[in-house]
């Protein structure tokens, strides 16, 4: 395909060699103009900065001060053997992994229930995509007022309901906060991602499910063997895709907690933005920011890896 | 498709559907109850707020309204949050396309590994390069600019543009451009009077994604604007948090008006919407 692309032009041209080998590299070079704005961009904004933060993780420095010395791996090991670091690492785990799980899995109860409808199908596509129009940002900042202890709308219902012991100080307990967070970040429908799934479904051919009912099948053998194997691209891409997201949950962290209490609620990205920005450990926070890299880079290809294996195997 | 051949089967309602159909307004009422609490609350005062949390609202009194633009900096966020995500869209359209086409036309083994090198980018988190940026942007005059959250957006996005254009280009026919070449059509011309317009679906798709997400953003504005800036809309909402803890009234009214935008979006473009939201996941 490569090769192809490659020889055409020349082809066109055709006549002596020297010619011919001019246009070809005059194309590429123009090419190359067509590429270089985004490039240049590209490399100063994300490549350049990003191999600066693998040399600034060897230093001491505090992001202010200009002078710095290299410390070799001490980061990297006062990172690994701090009990704050791995709770935030623990932390982004049940946030992060835990969320990507249980949206998919709303998302896609959503896009079955969808399926089922044969009136009004647009109407309702419509509302349940409504809600993934509220950013977690926002969605965050009403809750942290809905769970006011005073004169939150959860407590004052619980004692509405006659339940004065379970109004809690929701985010203040280091017992339950992280549950809390979790709660909140899943509190949606999975707009984007039960479209997603419902256009995938629609897509599964009807024949094959009307074969399989035929056959005898129950309406969960139905769904076993044929609806959800013609699903694991869907559920490959939308993992993946919100695994990734997931390491780096820091909104409603940073709204609702700011880490808190003390540092109980910490995930990755927001002990990389406190260390690195509000405690002036720099060189400390790029080192933390590399092992989030490691772990995004390793989670972004072993997922594929293993849910590509299982796609084939379908 | 299949859902206009499902219609012609012409069913009759069925008992099932309409209790999926309950189902489905019950599961969104309940995942809309916080935004529809902060609407009802926009519409009341402190007092009353905190003397009857679960009270409706006696009236439809817009004083929180003009408060939240008289009373605080909201109404230069939101002017900040217009022009960030405007400005990023427009040079991203700028410049993304014309790459994603560069990159697909250039052949051989450049183009591999240009298309790589972007892509790369997808697996990078805005945290590993923030760091260096801020001490950069501090060194060039940029920090605290609208420029700086610009640019540092441009270049998050830049991936997955690349990702989403050259896949679109591989299925553009190639016999046009090179009709239009003979022509003596110059490049340039030729990009945008002949191939831009073909890839039309796809940029609609780019634009209203990258729009929502970069009006939502929080972090990278949070980093980059200290308070000699307004802020986004959302840094001004989460200073507000900060500061104003007996204004509940105006946060809720602050929260509301930032959804306005995409809902507006939303209901302007809802076809590209659901199409645009599975263009790029169901080819993946």
């Amino acid at each position: 395909m490569t090769a192809q692309l490659a020889e055409r032009p020349a082809a066109v041209s055709g006549g002596r060699a020297p010619a011919r080998a001019r246009r070809f590299t005059r194309h590429r070079a123009v090419m190359l103009l067509f590429i270089a704005p985004a490039l240049i961009v590209y490399v100063l904004m994300v490549i350049a900065p990003s191999v600066q933060s693998i040399q600034l993780s060897l230093t001491n420095w505090d992001g202010i001060n200009p002078a710095y010395d290299y410390v070799g791996l001490a980061n990297y090991r006062d990172i690994l053997t701090s009990d704050r670091f791995w709770n935030a690492t623990r932390n982004t785990l049940i946030l992060g992994l835990g969320s990507a799980v249980i949206v998919n899995a709303i998302a896609l109860g959503v896009a079955l229930l969808l399926d089922k409808l044969h009136h009004a199908q647009g109407f309702f596509r419509t509302i349940v995509y409504l809600p993934a129009l509220v950013s977690g940002f926002i969605a965050a900042t009403i809750w942290k007022y809905m769970l006011n202890f005073n004169f939150g709308a959860v407590n004052t219902i619980l004692r509405d309901l006659g339940f004065d012991d379970a109004a809690m100080d929701w985010l203040g307990d280091n017992e339950i906060v992280v549950g809390v967070l979790l709660f909140i970040i899943c509190f949606t429908l999975g707009g984007n991602t039960a479209l997603i799934y419902l256009a995938n479904l629609q897509s599964v051919p009807q024949d094959l499910v009307e074969a399989a009912k035929i056959d005898g099948a129950s309406r969960g053998q139905v769904f076993r063997y044929v609806t959800w194997p013609m699903l694991a691209g869907a559920v490959t891409v939308n993992m993946t895709l919100m695994m990734i997201a997931g390491w780096t949950i820091f909104d409603q962290v940073m709204v609702l907690t700011a880490g808190g209490p003390g540092f109980v609620s910490e995930t990755m990205a927001f002990f990389i933005y406190k260390v690195g920005f509000g405690e002036y450990r720099a060189g400390y926070g790029s080192a933390a920011a590399i092992v989030l890299f490691i772990v995004v880079m390793a989670t972004t290809v072993l997922a594929n890896r293993y849910m590509r294996s299982r796609e084939v195997q379908a | 498709m299949s859902e206009s051949k499902r219609r012609k089967e012409k069913r009759r309602l069925t008992p099932g559907e309409v209790v999926v159909m309950a189902v489905l307004s019950v599961l969104v009422l309940a995942v809309s109850f916080p935004v529809l609490y902060a609407l009802l609350n926009s519409f009341r005062s402190y007092a009353e707020i905190t003397k009857d949390p679960m009270g409706l609202p006696t009236g439809l009194s817009f004083e929180n309204y003009a408060r939240l633009f008289q009373t605080t900096d909201y109404g230069e966020a939101l002017v900040n949050t217009l022009v960030i995500t405007v400005g990023t869209l427009v040079l991203l359209i700028a410049i993304v396309p014309m790459a994603a086409w560069g990159i697909e036309r250039i052949g051989g083994r450049s183009s591999r590994w240009i298309y790589l090198l972007f892509i790369a980018g997808l697996m990078i988190p805005f945290q590993v390069r923030m760091i260096p940026l801020v001490s950069s942007m501090n060194q060039i005059g940029l920090y605290s600019t609208l420029t700086s959250v610009i640019l540092v957006h441009l270049g998050g996005a830049a991936s997955f543009g690349i990702l989403l254009y050259c896949s679109f280009i591989k299925g553009v026919p190639r016999e046009v451009e090179e009709a239009a070449e003979v022509d003596g059509a110059g490049r340039l011309r030729t990009f945008w009077s002949i191939v831009f317009p073909m890839l039309l679906p796809v940029t609609s798709a780019f634009v209203i994604i990258q729009a929502l997400s970069l009006w939502n953003d929080f972090f990278i504005p949070l980093v980059f604007l200290d308070s000699s800036s307004a802020g986004t809309i959302n840094v001004a909402l989460s200073r507000m948090v900060g500061l104003l803890t007996s204004q509940w009234e105006l946060i809720y009214t602050g929260a509301i008006l930032a959804i306005v935008p995409s809902v507006i979006l939303f209901a302007a473009f809802q076809r590209y919407f659901i199409k645009g939201m599975s263009i790029g996941a169901v080819k993946g």
